[in-house]
């Protein structure tokens, strides 16, 4: 069974305030927004979800209570009686159902209404229903009012109580009130029983804790029981009837020999005999205290002869006295050595037991003859052992030295270091940051320098060479400030203006108005500033503009049509050449800057290798010679029947030394089943001309063109189009010259088996010693 | 003083902060305006609940005040005014006519002779058919509109047995069937749970009557035996009671005990 922690009941909220909670949750997580016309299941389905959520809620809470609280049969028949005793079992149990009850009933509203709510026709009845279930729920709890109350009581309570172990190791005190037990646990434990010099101090159980022979021990002080039968008992006599009834303990009955606490010994041992059924098979000691007022051998004939018959019985009988600690150890020890053996005793009758017991085995040699056999110690430990004890001076801690020393002390550990060299001991430790020394980088004359700075400054200083002369200020300087302090003046001026004149309080203030030139103009001179041939600055020419007019380029004069004009030509309609031009100069542009779609034809009627090489060394066909061609032309020589581009761009990475390498592949692919062409490369020409000194300010470009030279140079039908893109984007290039070259391969194919070409190039040149690496992406 | 009560123990031990009382006389002369404050921020349905609150205990405060004022101030003395005293303004005024008080009475008895039954509810709203029923669709085409299905609570016998699907032109869903109604007896002023015999009456139609739907104003009759009514040595078991709620917004019948 479980310790049942009763500290972690959930507090029991009011009906008031259970209902408050549960519906502004309610109101809260569930959808608020609905209207009349909704389609009919949604307004249903609003109010059946705020119907359910509710109930839900209530359901949980009231589950949550009822599993919270201990059943009274589950748990130890000490906290039960203990709770029957504190709070009457009827009356918690009666709670607990009534609880019980009211959750059915509120799973039960809420199903009947969520039922009718299925018929609800309009929005109104729905909420009407919704309203209806919702305030029975909340009737149902109303009416739960006191016992919610008495749970949170009870709950408050129980939170309080001491936690007591029932199976554990446990002293029991007991006695007539005011004998003296709360003061024995407060000597033997740290459990801070208050003590008063009249009966009835405690009230209720207290527990303390203490340790004896390496283990935990819980001492229970009771109130105090007086003698009479059981039925007239109170609640605080009843308190400790049940721990004395329910707990695995040993019993320390306490009397006081003194009788100070207005109880005869004959009353006691009384007392002690009445409640004797309860000490059944447990240990027993009877704690004779107040012994520092009055000791047994000082009492009357009689009073002795109880307690010698108490011994007789085999009750062993302890003086003691709180108050000098006299025997208290004592008990203490004897109490807890008996509940030991006992416990043990106990545990071996049990069954359990023997799993244990059938693992353990103790031999106990027997003995042979009457020769001593002590342990046998080398002697070499015995002396090292002797040597030990020997008093050496001891070594000097750093907190001998610290009090030594005061303010001066240092603490330094370097002294204590184990190197091979002792006078490296104190050397300094080079700063290491990024694997550099970082001394290596601080300048020795850095001071000197500083030093020198500084003087020559002070001398220019001396020289006069800082000290401002207004003399030298020239005209211009002196009219800018002239204009500042009047634009100054002007604007402190207008604020004080615009402060008189703000007497409305604030108001809305109107960037957007709209300052007319003339009035710009005007207030710009009046500050001071040149206003004169301001018609082409930008606030003159946006005033001219109108707002809807976007700013246009301005239209050229239009030129004299060099052709025949359109009311002259025979057609209505404008050439197509110059159809959707819109002037001249437009139609000039087009025509110069269109591309030429067909180059001019070749006379041999083939292209070959040959051709590729030469015109990548020079001149490409179709452009005329001597002409700029733009850049994203480099590289085409095609016919429109066969257009394969390839560019490749070598542009390397941040690097002291740039190269820039273009390399242009002209390639004409072949007809459509050759797609797996095996095409052989050299990326880089033999005679590359890299000469890569180590020099950082070197700074060299390289332009080649590529020629790249198909194996099958062929007859290509104008469907099949290869355009090939390779960028070249070497990373950053180190000392070492591992050039890495990215290849964006960029090619879209026509038929699909033409991606996977394998093409075998050799990318590095031999003459060079780079090391490129290749990676083709095939888009 | 039990264990594990740390502050009360600390309280007997050393007694309270030196400045614990001035604290909280403080505290609690500044509680009003907390609380106002708080009024004042809060919004919403909890600012609703709040005001409410509020509102109960001002009112609450207000007649405790009054009482306390009322043991000091000067009150009425009952047993002095004489007998037929007329305030001021009544003075000039004769007293009732003798013609008055026949045509009093007679009106009185013919409002008595018009209704049958002398009902707490004498006028109720009519009941539209398109209100109580609802048209059922039927047909493989969905087409036909000879069938209805009532959405308003009714009461059906125990031995009823519902028509085959073809021939059954009025449903009464389950959900809507009731069987209980809370009757309340006006004289004993005591609500019973009582079980329903019967719908003698709806005022909108007979052919609710004939239904059983229960609507606000329908005189039904209930089973009373449970209350032990008796009259000349006969135990009676079925009274008439009438609806006094709309019980399909309300989930329940109220009803009143016609006696």
């Amino acid at each position: 069974m479980a310790l049942y922690n009763f500290k972690k009941i959930m507090v029991v909220p009011t009906s008031k305030e259970f209902i408050d909670i549960t519906l502004s949750k309610t109101q809260r997580k569930t959808p608020t927004v609905v209207h009349k016309h909704y389609q009919i299941h949604r307004i249903r389905h609003f109010y059946m979800r705020k119907v359910k959520f509710t109930q839900q809620n209530y359901h949980d809470r009231l589950t949550q209570i009822l599993t919270d609280f201990p059943k009274l049969d589950d748990i130890h028949p000490f906290y039960a009686d203990l709770m029957n005793v504190l709070y009457d079992k009827d009356h918690y149990k009666l709670a607990l159902g009534q609880i019980n009850i009211a959750k059915n009933l509120i799973d039960n509203v809420a199903k009947d209404y969520v039922r009718l709510m299925k018929y609800g026709d309009s929005l109104y009845r729905c909420k009407q229903l919704k309203r209806a279930a919702l305030g029975r729920m909340c009737t149902i709890l109303k009416r739960q009012k006191q016992s919610l109350e008495y749970l949170e009581q009870v709950r408050q309570h129980l939170s309080r109580l001491p936690t007591i172990d029932p199976n554990t190791r446990t002293l029991l005190l007991c006695g007539y009130p005011n004998v003296g037990k709360s003061s024995f646990i407060n000597k033997v434990t740290r459990a801070d029983v208050e003590v008063q010099p009249y009966a009835f101090t405690t009230k209720s159980l207290f527990v303390g804790h203490m340790d004896y022979k390496y283990l935990r021990w819980q001492v229970v002080d009771t109130p105090g029981i007086l003698d009479h039968p059981l039925e007239e008992r109170n609640t605080i006599e009843m308190q400790a009837i049940t721990a004395l009834a329910h707990l695995r303990s040993a019993i320390l009955y306490v009397m006081d020999v003194s009788e100070q606490c207005g109880h005869t010994l004959a009353q006691q041992l009384h007392l002690f005999n009445g409640i004797r059924p309860l000490f059944a098979s447990k240990p027993l000691i009877v704690v004779a205290n107040k012994c520092d007022v009055k000791k047994i051998s000082e009492l009357p004939e009689e009073n002795q002869q109880i307690f010698q018959d108490l011994l007789s019985e085999g009750i062993p009988v302890i003086e003691t006295s709180t108050l000098t600690e006299e025997g208290v150890m004592q008990v203490k020890t004897e109490a807890c050595d008996k509940l030991l053996t006992f416990r043990v005793d106990s545990k071996m009758k049990g069954k359990k037991v023997h799993d244990v017991l059938n693992r353990l085995h103790l031999a106990v040699p027997n003995k042979r003859d009457n020769k001593e056999r002590p342990p046998f110690i080398p002697e070499g430990a015995a002396l090292r052992k002797k040597a030990m004890e020997v008093d050496a001076p001891k070594r000097k801690l750093e907190r001998d030295l610290e009090l030594e020393l005061g303010d001066d002390y240092i603490l330094d550990l370097q002294k204590y270091w184990d190197l091979m060299n002792a006078e490296e001991k104190q050397d300094k430790i080079p700063e290491i940051w990024e694997g550099h020394n970082i001394a290596d980088y601080i300048d020795p004359d850095i001071m000197k320098k500083l030093e020198d700075l500084e003087r020559e400054e002070e001398l220019r200083e001396r020289a006069g060479e800082y000290e401002s002369d207004s003399e030298s200020e020239d005209e211009e300087m002196q009219e800018i400030r002239q204009l500042a302090s009047q634009i100054r003046e002007k604007r402190k001026l207008k604020i004080l203006q615009s402060r008189e004149k703000d007497t409305m309080g604030p108001r809305m203030p109107r960037t957007a108005k709209k300052v007319d030139r003339a009035t710009l103009e005007k207030e710009m001179t009046g500050l001071g500033l040149d206003m004169e041939d301001k018609d082409e600055s930008h606030y003159a020419e946006v005033a001219r503009r109108s707002r809807s007019v976007a700013k246009k380029r301005k239209r050229d004069a239009s030129e004299a049509p060099t052709s025949r004009t359109r009311s002259q030509s025979t057609s209505s309609r404008p050439p197509r050449d110059q159809s959707g031009l819109r002037d001249v100069k437009v139609h000039t542009h087009t025509h110069t800057h269109h591309r030429p779609v067909r180059p001019p034809r070749r006379e041999d009627g083939e292209e070959d290798e040959a051709d590729d090489e030469e015109l990548s060394e020079g001149h490409e066909p179709g452009w005329p010679q001597g002409r700029v061609r733009p850049p994203h032309l480099q590289p085409q020589a095609q016919t429109p029947a066969r257009r394969q581009e390839e560019e490749w761009q070598h542009q390397p990475a941040i690097n002291t030394h740039t190269h820039t390498h273009t390399h242009t592949h002209t390639s004409s692919a072949s007809s459509p089943n050759t797609c797996s062409q095996a095409r052989g490369r050299v990326a880089a020409p033999a005679g590359d001309k890299h000469t890569h000194t180590h020099t950082h300010t070197h700074t060299h470009t390289h332009t080649h063109t590529h020629t790249h030279t198909p194996l099958q140079p062929q007859a290509q039908t104008p469907a099949r189009r290869q355009e090939e893109e390779w960028q070249h984007q070497p990373a950053i290039n180190t000392h070492t010259h591992t050039h890495t070259h990215t290849h964006t391969h960029t090619s879209s194919a026509s038929s699909p088996n033409t991606c996977s070409q394998a093409r075998g190039r050799v990318a590095a040149p031999t003459s060079d010693k780079h090391t490129h690496t290749h990676t083709h992406t095939h888009n | 003083m039990p264990q594990n009560e740390h502050i009360e123990l600390h309280r007997k031990r050393h007694g309270y902060r030196l400045d614990h009382h001035e604290r909280k006389r403080k505290k609690e002369s500044r509680e009003a305006h907390e609380r106002s404050h708080k009024a004042r921020k809060m919004i919403g349905l909890k600012a609703k609940l709040y005001h409410k609150q509020r509102h109960a205990e001002k009112i609450q405060m207000k007649k405790t005040l009054k009482m306390h004022e009322q043991r000091k101030s000067k009150q009425k003395d009952d047993e002095k005014t004489p007998e037929g005293a007329v305030p001021a303004y009544l003075l000039d005024r004769e007293g009732q006519s003798r013609a008055k008080v026949l045509s009093n009475m007679i009106k009185q008895k013919r409002k008595e002779k018009a209704g049958k039954w002398e009902v707490p509810l004498p006028k109720v709203r009519a009941q539209g058919e398109t209100e109580v029923l609802k048209v059922v669709r039927t047909g493989k085409r969905q087409k036909k509109a000879w069938k209805r299905m009532v959405t308003k609570v009714c009461f059906v016998g125990d031995g009823f047995t519902r028509k085959p699907p073809k021939y059954e032109r009025f449903i009464r869903p389950m959900g809507l069937r009731f069987k209980k109604a809370h009757v309340t007896h006006p004289e004993l002023k005591a609500t019973f749970c009582l079980p329903i015999l019967g719908v003698k009456k709806n005022p909108s139609s007979p052919l609710y009557t004939t239904l059983g739907v229960i609507t606000k104003g329908t005189v039904v009759e209930v089973n009373v035996s449970e209350l032990g009514l008796v009259t000349g040595g006969n135990v009676i078991w079925g009274k008439y009671a009438q609806v006094t709620n709309n019980p399909e917004n309300d989930g329940c019948i109220n009803a009143v005990l016609l006696v």
